[in-house]
C-alpha cells in the first residue's frame, strides 16, 4: 500500500508542477488518439450506417469480418503497420515509421472496426417504426437516413468514445510503430510501460493518473450529452 | 367524380404467405371510410398500400384517377398521412415532431411553427408544445402523432385504430377532427377500428375484410367451405346452400345479414335454402333487432324493428331460416 500510496503522492507533485515532460507524453497520446478517432468516426459511421440499412449478398460475411476485426491484437496491428511502414515495406518511401502520423494510422486501424460495428448495432437497434415514419411524413432517402442519425446520436456517441477509450489505451501500436521517442512519440502507456520496468513508479503512476482523468472526463461528457445537458 | 383510390385485382403477400387480394375497391374522395375487419384480415396490409408504404405485388393502384408507380412514391406519400396503431416519436419535443414533415417540405421555419401549435391546439394539446415527446402517455402520443399527420393537410389520412390507447374525451376530440376534416377540408378519411358503433357512427361507406379479402357484409355469415354440382351448390359441411346463378370458384360464402328471413310457419315445399334451426342470440343492434339462429351454421340476421316476426322470437324459439340465393355471395 505504501508503495502506491507514495506513487500517488509524488504523481499529484508531478502533475502539479507542471512538468513540461508529463504533458508532452500526455499531449501526444491525446494528439493521435483523437486523429485517429475523428478519421474513424468520419469513415466508419456513414459506413456503418451505410450497412445497417442495406441489404446486400454478402453483408453476413462482411458483418463477420468487422466483428473479427475487433477483436484483433493490437501488436498484431502493429506488427502488420511496421511491416509495412518500414524502409523495405511498401509504404517505406511515405517514412511514417516512428511519427505520430504512423501511430495514428495503425490507431485508426484498430478504431475503425469499432466505430463501423458499433454504429451498425446501433442503427440495428432501433425502433422498425423510425424508418416507416420517416417514409410516412415524406422524408427523402437522405432526409430519412439524417433522422436515423440523430434518433441514433447517443449510441453513436457511445460508439466514438468506445473506440477512442481503446486507442488511447492501447500500448502494441504506439510501442511498434511509434518506437516510444522521447519528446516525440513517447505516449502514455509507453511511458508507462517504460518508466515501470525502469522502477520509475512515481511517473509511470502519474501518467496512470491521467489516463484515467482523461477516460472519466471523456465519460462524463458523455453521460451530460445522454442528459441533455451538453 | 375521379375516386381517390381504385384498387382492381391487388394481391399482396407476405413470404408467400397471402395476405390481401382486393378484386375492385373504390374510396370517394372527401368520404369517411371505415374498414372493419378481425384481426389478421388484412387491415394494416391494406392500409399500408393505401399510404403507399407497400406496392403491391399484383394489380394496380389509382391514386386520384393516376397509376402509381416508384418513381412517383415519395409525391403520392406526401399528399397522404397515416396515423399508426402505435405512433413513433422522436427523441426531441412535441413541437419538433410537429413540425418535421413541414420542415421536410421546406416550409419557412417561422410557419411551419405557427401551423403546428394550430394542429397541436387542434389536437388539444395546447401548452405541449416544449414537452419532451417520449415522456408522454399512450394517448397523449397518438394526439401529437395525429396533430404532425393534420398539419400536413393531406388529401388523404388513414387512421389505423386511433382510438385504441385513448380515454373517452379524446376519441370523441379525434372523431369531431374527423368530421371537421372530411367536411371543411375535403380529406378523405379511411379509419380502422374494432369499435363497429363508432365506425358506423362516423362512416359513410363501411368496408369489411376478411381473411384479406373485401366481403359484401361484416364477419356473421362468412362460412368456408367447397363448391359441389359443377358450382351450383356451396357445401360448408354442414348446411348445403344452392347458388342463383352458379359459380365457378371460391372457398367462402358471406350472406347479407339483412337479406335473411326468418320464418315461424312453414315455407312453401320446394322452397331452396330453407333450414331449422333455434334462436340462440337476440340483441340490439343501432336501431336494428340482431337475431342469431342455430341452424347447423350459426346464422346471423338483422330484422328491423316493426318486423311483423319479432313478436313471436324469444331465446329457444324454434324457426326456420329462408337464405335467398341472391343474398349469397361466393368469395
Amino acid at each position: 500500500m505504501e508503495f502506491f500510496l507514495k506513487g500517488f503522492v509524488n504523481a499529484a507533485r508531478l502533475i502539479a508542477s507542471l512538468d513540461l515532460e508529463v504533458y508532452l507524453i500526455v499531449w501526444t497520446s491525446l494528439k493521435v488518439s483523437l486523429v485517429a478517432t475523428l478519421l474513424a468516426s468520419l469513415l466508419g459511421v456513414p459506413l456503418g450506417t451505410l450497412i445497417a440499412l442495406k441489404r446486400f449478398r454478402v453483408k453476413s460475411l462482411l458483418l463477420i469480418v468487422l466483428n473479427t476485426m475487433m477483436a484483433f491484437p493490437t501488436v498484431v496491428i502493429g506488427l502488420l503497420f511496421y511491416g509495412l511502414l518500414s524502409r523495405r515495406g511498401p509504404l517505406g518511401d511515405l517514412d511514417l515509421l516512428y511519427t505520430p502520423a504512423g501511430m495514428a494510422l495503425g490507431l485508426f486501424v484498430l478504431a475503425f472496426p469499432t466505430v463501423v460495428n458499433l454504429t451498425l448495432a446501433a442503427i440495428q437497434g432501433l425502433d422498425p417504426r423510425l424508418i416507416v415514419t420517416c417514409k410516412l411524413l415524406g422524408a427523402t432517402p437522405v432526409q430519412q437516413t439524417w433522422k436515423i442519425l440523430t434518433e441514433a446520436r447517443f449510441a453513436i456517441t457511445a460508439a466514438i468514445v468506445v473506440a477512442f477509450g481503446r486507442v488511447i489505451s492501447e500500448v502494441g501500436i504506439a510501442m511498434m510503430i511509434g518506437g516510444n521517442i522521447r519528446g516525440f512519440t513517447r505516449t502514455m502507456t509507453t511511458a508507462i510501460a517504460l518508466e515501470t520496468s525502469k522502477g520509475e513508479f512515481e511517473l509511470g503512476i502519474a501518467l496512470g493518473t491521467v489516463l484515467l482523468t482523461v477516460a472519466f472526463g471523456v465519460n462524463g461528457m458523455l453521460f451530460l450529452l445522454q442528459r441533455g445537458k451538453l | 367524380m375521379t375516386p381517390a383510390y381504385t384498387l382492381r385485382n391487388v394481391s399482396f403477400a407476405y413470404s408467400g404467405e397471402p395476405a390481401l387480394r382486393v378484386h375492385d375497391l373504390r374510396i370517394s374522395p372527401g368520404e369517411i371510410v371505415g374498414l372493419v375487419g378481425p384481426n389478421g384480415s388484412g387491415k394494416t396490409t391494406l392500409m399500408h398500400l393505401l399510404a403507399f408504404l407497400e406496392q403491391p405485388q399484383r394489380g394496380e393502384v389509382k391514386f386520384f384517377g393516376d397509376n402509381v408507380h416508384g418513381g412517383d412514391l415519395l409525391t403520392v406519400r406526401r399528399k397522404v398521412a397515416l396515423l399508426l396503431q402505435n405512433p413513433y416519436l422522436f427523441h426531441e419535443s412535441v413541437l419538433a415532431n410537429v413540425m418535421w414533415g413541414l420542415r421536410l417540405r421546406r416550409a419557412p421555419s417561422d410557419k411551419a411553427r405557427a401551423a403546428a401549435l394550430e394542429a397541436l391546439d387542434m389536437v388539444g394539446l395546447d401548452g405541449f408544445a416544449h414537452r419532451y415527446a417520449r415522456s408522454l402517455s399512450g394517448g397523449e402520443s397518438q394526439r401529437v402523432a395525429l396533430a404532425r399527420a393534420l398539419v400536413l393537410d393531406p388529401a388523404v389520412l388513414l387512421l389505423d385504430e386511433p382510438f385504441n390507447h385513448m380515454d373517452r374525451e379524446s376519441a370523441r376530440k379525434t372523431e369531431e377532427i374527423v368530421v371537421q376534416m372530411s367536411r371543411e377540408r375535403g380529406t378523405t378519411v379511411v379509419l380502422t377500428t374494432h369499435a363497429i358503433d363508432k365506425v358506423h357512427s362516423l362512416a359513410r361507406t363501411v368496408i369489411y375484410l376478411w381473411q384479406g379479402r373485401v366481403v359484401p357484409t361484416g364477419p356473421e355469415n362468412l362460412f368456408k367451405g367447397n363448391l359441389r354440382a359443377h358450382g351450383s351448390l356451396f357445401d360448408t359441411g354442414r348446411i348445403l346452400l344452392e347458388l342463383e346463378n352458379g359459380s365457378t370458384q371460391g372457398d367462402f360464402v358471406a350472406i347479407d345479414p339483412l337479406k335473411l328471413e326468418i320464418l315461424v310457419t312453414a315455407p312453401d315445399p320446394g322452397d331452396p335454402n330453407v333450414y331449422s334451426g333455434k334462436v340462440v342470440g337476440l340483441s340490439d343492434e343501432n336501431g336494428r333487432v340482431r337475431v342469431v339462429v342455430d341452424a347447423g351454421e350459426r346464422f346471423t340476421a338483422l330484422l328491423g324493428p316493426s318486423d311483423s316476426v319479432l313478436p313471436q322470437l324469444g331465446l329457444g324459439t324454434e324457426v326456420r331460416l329462408r337464405v335467398r340465393s341472391h343474398a349469397i355471395t361466393v368469395l
